[in-house]
């Protein structure tokens, strides 16, 4: 850590909730385990709608269908994840913006987040014909893999970051 | 709670866990797996992609009985799309995990946290067997969830997210 605040992510680390939680012996695995908590639900669910749009599972069902049933959970616990990850990295802004991981982790997320608005502004537009059919068009499929894909990316990423701290760190 | 666990260290390092995770530490695999940098790190997102779909399956499945996902689906057809992709993800949590344990033998065998999950698993996979094949083909016959099985299926969702705390704390435990 430097003690001269020389960038801004140097004074975000420095703060005073920044410290709080780096200095407090169970903040950061408690944050970090509601973190875990929240994205396993994250990716829990949406890998329910990628399978379906993929027709591994649920082809019975409506594509809109299983999204509906899936989508508040996922919207629910990508908030959580994201305020409980804000907070960690808060209390090591300086360290996270510095190792590699962290940023591919972030560039992966908004990966995932551009596959997904091709596909709810693209190609969802004409859900009506194939909202029920058992194997899905190949736009679908590719989104369905594309995300599976990225999320792994992100998953990986992210536990590479506890690996590479020390490395890249300071 | 530390007090506690570090006592319960203290009292496993007197035991045969201590020399038997030593043994396995001398292991050729467990060589292999601590000095390949990437091996523990994919091992742990294996595990924690196969929670997320183990976990995923079994909150729907916990929805359904509360009526607030799949609601277009019967019980039965529910739990025919779920449950298979839960054991074959419970498959790979263990491989993974026995995975992990043989590449850090000290960090998980002499360690309190450990020992608390395990049972918390076994006991998770016993009230799923008991609660998917019984509550739920009893559903699929047509019955309506009552309060008993509505506990059920909360107290289910909490001792998974219990597991998933351990998991982590592991990492964190006073050895």
């Amino acid at each position: 850590m430097n003690p001269e605040s020389t960038t801004i992510w140097d004074t975000i680390q420095n703060s005073n909730l920044g410290t709080t939680i780096a200095e407090s012996t169970w903040m950061f695995p408690t944050l970090e385990t509601i973190h875990v908590i929240f994205l396993v639900t994250v990716l829990g669910t949406i890998f329910v709608v990628d399978l379906r749009m993929l027709g591994w599972t649920s082809n019975k069902f409506a594509v809109t269908a299983v999204a509906k049933d899936t989508l508040p959970w996922t919207w629910g616990a990508f908030i959580g994840a994201a305020i409980t990850g804000s907070l960690l990295w808060v209390s090591k802004a300086h360290d996270y913006m510095n190792n590699p991981y962290f940023l591919l982790k972030m560039a992966t997320m908004a990966l995932a987040g551009l596959n997904m608005m091709y596909f709810h502004f693209i190609t969802w537009r004409t859900v009506e014909h194939w909202d029920r059919d058992a194997s899905m068009p190949v736009a679908v499929k590719v989104a369905a893999a594309l995300s599976i894909l990225l999320w792994f990316g992100v998953v990986f990423f992210g536990r590479a970051i506890g690996f590479t701290l020390g490395i890249f760190g300071s | 709670m530390g007090d506690l666990l570090y006592a319960f260290t203290e009292w496993l390092r007197t035991t045969w866990v201590t020399e038997a995770s030593l043994a396995i530490s001398d292991w050729k695999a467990s060589v292999w797996l601590d000095t390949h940098f990437w091996a523990i790190p994919i091992m742990q997102v294996t595990h924690i992609l196969a929670i997320s779909a183990a976990f995923g399956s079994i909150l729907m499945i916990n929805l359904r009985i509360f009526r607030l996902a799949g609601t277009e689906r019967t019980f039965g057809e529910t739990e025919r799309r779920y449950v298979r992709w839960i054991w074959w993800a419970l498959v790979v949590l263990v491989i993974s995990g026995i995975g992990m344990t043989i590449a850090e033998p000290v960090r998980e065998l002499v360690n309190p946290v450990f020992w608390i999950k395990m049972p918390l698993v076994v006991v998770a996979i016993l009230v799923s067997l008991w609660f998917h094949h019984l509550s739920m083909r009893r559903l699929a016959a047509g019955g309506v969830p009552g309060p008993v099985m509505k506990t059920g299926a909360l107290l289910i969702i909490i001792l998974w997210m219990v597991i998933m705390l351990c998991g982590r704390w592991i990492a964190y435990a006073p050895v």
